[in-house]
């Protein structure tokens, strides 16, 4: 290191560190400096927002990541994010809602179905007697479930994952009974009618895992948020809000240090102490939130590793780990109108065969189902006039890519990219090809290089009934195998996606300041 | 917390008393499967490895070869330090560039070229730069002239930057529009094209301002007539006197474009110095393009800041102080309004990390907490948010007031 750089390390002390300013990190930060708390930020990227940022071709500014924010919800049934932003951290960042749930397009020849849904559970359940008569009473019958399941979730976070088991047995019988089931098995017992199961479960995708292994109490939950409150995107991309959250943290006395990389994570006897980065700095608290994975965590950055437990190893090695993505970032140069996209959000697959779908992304093909959004359709100024935005998402297995050499590497990239263009077309008749103004195509090595994400994953851990939300949160205190050291984020309690890797850090902020006014370690 | 009003169902998946006990049995079951895994860590991360070969933060290079192109131009071959842990050079797209980084005297500054050699000549291990020597050029390249020899080190950045042919975004038709050293990026192209890993046809249209200013003008042609049905030079000479048969003189004009092209269906990539982008952008408003078949290389900083619309003529000689925070220090720095931030910080030792020098990249994005700075809209690429909240490029900014920021360190 240069001495110039020398003479810019930072020395210092904190009540709490956070390693990475992504959703989790972003959220646990402005919890914590919020309370008053010596807070610090350490992101490696020169941004904030980890997966939630935006970038800029030509006349269009993209977003790196986001279909629809759960759990924002109307001004008049506010969801927790919106409680969050707008109640506790009065932050600077619009939203808009996102006029229809989705258009399911399944273009199998003997399968084939093109249905669009609305939000609102009354609509919703009109719309699907309309598609599948006979399906009502079922279809609401699974709502019903899922809204219960919603307060025992809350229940269960309100005792800390100590619940009692007595009211769990009074009040949430149905939640647990079906907490150990995936969801094809409770949607069955339901009495759900097939056609009406293919439609519920396009949202499918969201978390990555076939219906048959994912867990029924976390997937209702997800479909209920999305058509109970209806979903959200920020106005000016993701990145609007997580600058907005960058000026609140500061605003309230935190400090945030951005292409700085945490390269060691020190522990003593069992307990934390500290940090040190890539850029020299030392930088000390009993007390530190990763947004980091604890797989990148335990297997990179506990230093010295002898100090890492095997607990924490074979913790690490028996979950599953979910899916990372590929992206296609289309700027295109003609209006929504002048290419037919009426919709916001495109779940495009050959049929509703989850499992077949998930097989497709373990191998390097083009995967046989998208998940895609027209920005326009809900910012409609998010572009120049006269053009659209649009990304067309679908997952990967890294296994995948494990053997493709840099020289392949673009040549592949684009080939996928030109297989979902294709399918996309076919499905919805739009002439998108033609009108590919700017593009850029992410990967699973993108996702590793942006945010350094073990083996570019996007998606947590998987959550199966073993390793799903209750579980997690009722082993919360067990997971802890460093003294200090917790996780926050899309690899946490809550499983992945924007608003639980919020709702992660926020709870993991306030357990932390727990344990600290339990440590009576603070620095004040 | 509002409470959910709901009617209670009553579902049976299995059988009551089971399905009861299924839920009893999630916790211990994941203790088990936790206590029953391997204890081994996990060593390897191929995603993180491949984006560390494509993406390398540096690469540490050696001079070993220096050819004289022209009076004023050199090509220098570069190859892994082998004292470095650089042992492979990352793939590229041709088109991209890497940015050096350069220590003189104390100060260290930071200068994108393109890759002026094919992606398969960095597989065989080694990348070529080609470097015109400016007569206004009053810092770097003089100071390369006179101490760049075979064994010198040379620090770089991974392959940069965006101007690179997109099948599923360019026609196939590419027109290269050059100007002096922009020839780099199409030599570049040229090779690929004719080892067939890129499947495209390229006319370059070359403008020179002198017959011996001529970059790669044999090596281009031998291209050409290697690969008729491919690769096309088209030289377009400004000097008066001219011995070279088959060339245009003037400067590339709408008319030259239409001779040779097929404006409608091609997409014209430019590059050269910035005054050859006002002419040819001139030249093509005239051809009625679509913005998408116009890609611009970013030509690095702009040098003449004060003459583009909207700078505030009143400061320009004036010096500001900028306040600047980088890691643990905080100093104050003297700059001029007609040079940009980043050169006021790279001045004062106190650079962030930097690559394209253009506005483009965002690299050097840095928080102003005080004062006014000039962004010329050409080379403005921040993103909205940033804008709203008082991010932005030092690169492609020009202090108008004394400044307060927070720079993020290199
Ligand atoms: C293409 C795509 C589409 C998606 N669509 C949706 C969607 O529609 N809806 C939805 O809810 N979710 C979606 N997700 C998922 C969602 O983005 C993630 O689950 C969520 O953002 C994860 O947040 P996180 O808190 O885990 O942070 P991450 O985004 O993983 O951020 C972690 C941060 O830590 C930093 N970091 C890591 N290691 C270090 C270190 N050693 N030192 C310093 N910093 C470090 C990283 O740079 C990064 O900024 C999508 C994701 C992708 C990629």
């Amino acid at each position: 290191m240069s001495q110039i750089l020398k003479n810019q390390e930072i020395q210092d002390t904190y009540d709490v560190i956070i390693i990475g300013a992504g959703n989790g990190g972003l959220i646990a930060g402005a919890t914590l400096a919020k309370e008053g708390l010596k807070t610090i930020i350490i992101e490696r990227h020169n941004l904030p927002g980890g997966f939630a940022t935006s970038f800029v071709r030509g006349r269009f500014e993209f977003e790196a990541s986001l279909h629809e924010l759960a759990d924002y919800g109307p001004p008049e049934n506010k969801g927790g994010i919106r409680r969050l932003f707008e109640d506790k951290l009065d932050l600077e960042a619009e939203f808009a809602r996102v006029p229809e749930a989705y258009r399911l397009v399944l273009t199998h020849p003997d399968k084939e179905l093109d249905v669009s849904m609305p939000f609102g559970v009354e609509k919703y359940l009109d719309k699907m007697e309309d598609l599948v008569p006979g399906s009502r009473e079922s279809v609401e019958k699974f709502f019903n479930v899922a809204k219960e399941i919603r307060s025992a979730f809350r229940y269960i976070a309100s005792t800390h994952g100590n619940p009692d088991q007595g009211t769990l047995m009074k009040e949430y019988t149905n939640f647990l009974k079906t907490a150990a089931y995936s969801a094809e098995e409770v949607e069955i017992a339901l009495g759900i009618p097939e056609k009406a199961r293919k439609i519920l479960n396009a949202y499918w995708a969201y978390l990555g895992l076939p219906t048959e292994r994912i867990n029924f109490t976390i997937f209702a939950s997800m479909i209920l948020v999305y058509i109970e409150k209806g979903a959200y995107i920020p106005k000016n991309r993701s990145h609007g809000y997580t600058t907005a959250l960058d000026k609140k943290i500061k605003e309230m006395g935190g400090k945030i240090l951005y292409n700085t990389t945490v390269n060691k994570i020190l522990v003593e006897d069992g307990q934390v102490i500290g940090v040190e980065t890539l850029n020299g700095d030392k930088i000390m608290s009993k007390h530190i939130i990763s947004n980091a994975s604890p797989t990148l965590a335990y297997n990179k950055l506990i230093y010295p590793q002898s100090e890492v437990p095997d607990i924490a190893y074979k913790e690490v090695n028996a979950r599953i780990h979910g899916m990372s993505a590929f992206c296609v970032f289309l700027g295109l140069d003609a209006s929504v109108e002048e290419l037919g996209l009426d919709e916001y959000s495109y779940f495009i697959m050959e049929d509703m065969d989850t499992s077949a779908v998930y097989d497709s992304w373990l191998e390097l093909q083009v995967p046989k189902g998208q998940a895609t959004v027209v920005i326009n359709n809900a910012v409609p100024d998010c572009s120049p006039p006269g053009t659209s935005l649009m990304y067309i998402t679908t997952l990967f297995d890294p296994k995948a890519w494990e053997n493709v050499k840099p020289e392949e590497y673009f040549k592949i990239k684009s080939k996928i990219a030109n297989g979902l263009i294709k399918q996309f077309e076919e499905a919805t008749g739009a002439p998108i090809s033609d009108h590919i103004e700017e593009i850029e195509i992410a990967s699973p090595e993108t996702y590793a290089r942006y945010t350094g994400t073990y083996n570019g994953i996007i998606y947590g851990y998987e959550p199966e009934s073993w390793d799903s939300l209750v579980p997690r949160l009722m082993s919360m205190n067990d997971d802890i195998h460093i003294k200090g050291l917790r996780f926050a984020g899309g690899f946490g309690a809550r499983c992945h996606g924007y608003s639980s890797s919020m709702s992660d850090g926020h709870t993991v902020a306030l357990l932390t300041l727990q344990d600290i006014k339990k440590g009576g370690d603070s620095h004040e | 917390m509002s409470k959910d009003e709901y009617e209670r169902v009553d579902v049976t998946v299995k059988r009551n008393t089971k399905d009861l006990f299924a839920f009893t049995k999630l916790v211990p079951e994941r203790k088990k499967r936790i206590q029953n895994a391997s204890a081994e860590p996990i060593r390897k991360d191929p995603m993180n490895k491949l984006a560390h070969q494509l993406h390398p933060i540096r690469q540490y290079l050696v001079i070993d070869k220096i050819i004289d192109n022209t009076k004023t131009t050199k090509t220098f071959k570069l190859i892994p330090d082998p004292d470095s842990e650089t042992k492979q050079l990352a793939y590229f797209r041709p088109g991209q560039y890497l940015s050096l980084k350069v220590k003189i005297d104390d100060e260290l500054i930071t200068r994108p070229y393109s890759i002026s050699s094919s992606p398969r000549e960095a597989l065989e291990g080694y990348y070529e730069i080609t470097i015109k020597k400016e007569e206004d050029d009053g810092f770097l390249t003089p100071y390369i002239w006179k101490n760049w020899k075979i064994g010198t080190k040379i620090e770089t950045s991974g392959p940069e930057g965006f101007f690179y042919y997109e099948p599923l975004r360019d026609s196939e038709k590419i027109v290269g529009l050059a100007g002096g050293s922009g020839i780099t990026p199409f030599r570049s192209l040229a090779k690929s094209i004719a080892n067939e890993d890129i499947e495209a046809n390229l006319t370059i249209l070359y403008g020179c301002s002198d017959e011996d200013d001529i970059v790669f003008h044999d090596e281009l042609k031998t291209i050409e007539m290697e690969n008729p049905e491919k690769v096309k030079l088209i030289l377009i000479l400004s000097c008066e006197e001219v011995s070279l048969e088959g060339c245009e003189t003037g400067f590339i004009t709408s008319e030259i474009i239409k001779k040779y092209t097929d404006p409608e269906n091609s997409s014209f990539f430019i590059c050269g110095p910035q005054i050859m982008y006002e002419f040819v952008e001139k030249e093509l408003e005239a051809l009625n393009l679509k913005p998408k078949q116009i890609r611009r290389e970013a030509f690095g900083e702009i040098k003449n800041i004060s003459e583009f619309p909207g700078f505030p003529k009143e400061v320009i000689d004036k010096a500001f102080t900028l306040k600047v925070h980088i890691g643990s220090v905080e100093k104050d720095v003297p700059a001029k309004a007609t040079e940009s931030v980043l050169i006021a910080l790279e001045r004062a030792e106190l650079a962030p990390p930097s690559k394209c020098r253009s506005g483009e990249c965002g690299f050097c994005r840095s928080h102003l907490l005080k004062g006014d700075i000039f962004v010329n809209p050409i080379s403005d690429w921040r993103r909205d948010a940033d804008k709203k909240f008082n991010y932005f490029h030092p690169c492609a900014s020009y202090p108008l007031s004394d400044l307060e920021i927070v720079v993020p360190r290199d």
